[in-house]
């Protein structure tokens, strides 16, 4: 399993400042190169802070000695700033992650930083501004776009840097449902597209859903992994977690509440259907 | 609400708005200085004659101009009618204790009163027809010799485009924050002055705490996205000089000429 990894992380444990109890509790674990996970659990749960021990905005406690490692280079003070060419994230607050001026400048923004000539930002910006749909905006100034463009248009800057690794934390958490559906529709695209590594920290379930692996997370401490499908079948284990299940999960644990029978293999809506309808034709 | 936030730029399709920032700019600041060489009558005339052919060609309504001046119509008149009651010299009409009225005066309050009425006039004309994020540019541009005497002008630049471009977000935040307080019953447009004052805290409490939240939020995406000091970074807006400033440049010079020509020695 090791060549496969993009990322890998082993007995990382972080305490912020002025607390005494550790945010992220000697946590390990890996991301398999191509693959959609989630991470879950309830707030304060220091899913975002992963995150930010990742691409080196925090630095792991010195203790059971860390290991970080990104697309196979080490996590220093050296490589931090290759590593942060590797991943983009895209935070919760479209707001507050908005340094352009307008959408053309905000994509812009980590290419400047980068130090790529003007000519070639002339090319990739654009290119990168169609792909998330937001062409009738380029000169638009961040007041007048909605929140779901805002997020459109971060997605775009970490496309115009081509990154191997997408973090999205919490990014739809703060859209509409529409604004929602959308963004994740242009994530899975360009995944595809550019075979991407994507992980995405969420409180959302259906998001969760998306997923092929799925880490739970709670106080710090790393609770269960595996895939969706196993993951939501431990209804119980959320529910104790305060976490929420997907919709079929809640239907068949209703189901088995009120005496009827479902195999446990069952799961997924569409499972869930054609199951009820099978057993409801037999009668 | 909005409207006032985007500086006061009116979105324009005339000559003026083709012109690059850095020559408006500098043109403005310029005009304040030689309007200090018209001094007599065919000066004035020249100067006044200049001013509105510079309005006339950003094509906008006359209220936009208006809109400039009233602002500080009080101010003009209060200075016009100093210079009337106190100027001495020439032929005196009319003297009662301290204050007179002379031929001097007269000719002085007029003076005054076109000078200030002109400059706002011309800085109005560069606000009206430039984006802030042009002015800012057009500031750094100019401010650029400032670094051989080590002065961080990348820096500075960024931190007024980051400012410019958080003005409506912040004003936004404001509104919302004024009316959640109303909702609580908040009143911020009665009472004395010391009970308005007041009344401004529950306001400005959360508004200073959400500005440093989200510049702590901005910095963590700025630095996730690679910017670090002092590195090379490149520029993808730039500005460019074209055939319009030609216009502007030819603008100024004449009437620079003009007055140096017409003005009495």
């Amino acid at each position: 399993m090791a060549k496969d990894s993009i990322i890998k992380i082993r007995n990382v444990s972080f305490t912020y400042p002025d607390t005494t109890s550790p945010a992220i509790n000697n946590i390990s674990f890996d991301i398999k190169r191509g693959s959609w996970t989630s991470i879950i659990g309830h707030n304060g749960s220091g899913k975002s802070t992963i995150i930010r021990l990742i691409n080196g905005l925090l630095v792991p406690d010195n203790k059971n000695s860390p290991y970080i490692e990104v697309d196979g280079t080490e996590l220093t003070d050296k490589t931090v700033w290759n590593i942060r060419d590797k991943v983009g994230i895209v935070f919760q607050n479209p707001d507050n992650q908005f340094v352009g001026a307008t959408v053309a400048d905000d994509v812009a923004f980590g290419l400047e930083n980068r130090g790529v000539p003007r000519s070639k930002m002339l090319k990739i910006v654009p290119e990168a501004i169609k792909a998330v749909g937001m062409d009738d905006y380029t000169n638009a100034e961040p007041s007048n776009l909605s929140g779901g463009q805002k997020q459109r248009v971060a997605i775009a800057g970490i496309l115009a840097i081509q990154p191997k690794i997408i973090i999205l934390d919490e990014a739809t958490s703060m859209l509409d449902p529409s604004g929602r559906s959308k963004i994740l529709q242009i994530v899975h695209q360009m995944k595809k597209k550019d075979n991407l590594t994507v992980v995405s920290i969420t409180h959302d379930i259906d998001e969760a859903n998306l997923a092929d692996q799925i880490i739970v997370m709670n106080n710090g401490g790393l609770v269960d992994q595996g895939n969706t499908k196993e993951i939501f079948s431990k209804v119980k284990l959320l529910k104790s977690l305060g976490l929420d299940v997907p919709f079929a999960s809640q239907v068949k644990e209703k189901l088995l509440q009120s005496g009827i029978s479902i195999p446990k293999e069952i799961n997924s809506e569409k499972e869930l259907i054609n199951y009820l309808c099978q057993s409801n034709s037999k009668k | 609400m909005s409207k006032i936030l985007i500086g006061r730029y009116v979105p324009g399709n005339s000559l003026v708005y083709k012109m690059d920032p850095r020559g408006k700019l500098l043109v403005t600041i310029l005009f304040i200085f030689i309007i200090f060489l018209a001094n007599n009558w065919v000066t004035y005339a020249i100067i006044t004659i200049f001013s509105f052919l510079a309005v006339a060609a950003t094509k906008l309504k006359a209220k936009v101009f208006w809109d400039g001046v009233k602002p500080l119509i009080w101010l003009i008149l209060f200075t016009s009618v100093l210079q009337l009651f106190f100027t001495t010299g020439g032929q005196i009409y009319w003297n009662w204790i301290i204050f007179t009225i002379s031929s001097y005066g007269i000719t002085n309050a007029i003076y005054i009163f076109i000078r200030f009425t002109l400059i706002i006039l011309i800085s109005t004309v560069m606000t009206v027809t430039t984006m802030p994020l042009e002015i800012a540019d057009a500031m750094e541009w100019i401010l650029t010799p400032l670094k051989y005497v080590k002065v961080p002008i990348d820096k500075i630049a960024l931190v007024m485009s980051i400012a410019l471009r958080f003005v409506p977000t912040l004003f936004d935040e404001t509104l919302k924050i004024m009316n959640a307080q109303r909702s609580r019953g908040a009143d911020f447009n009665n009472g004395g002055l010391i009970k308005r004052a007041k009344a401004i805290t529950p306001l400005l409490v959360p508004l200073f705490i959400n500005s440093l939240e989200t510049a702590v939020d901005l910095s963590t995406a700025m630095e996730s996205r690679g910017y670090r000091d002092g590195a090379n970074r490149t520029r993808y807006r730039i500005l460019k000089w074209s055939k319009y400033d030609l216009y502007e440049l030819a603008y100024f010079i004449i009437l620079v000429l003009l007055l140096l020509v017409f003005r009495t020695k």
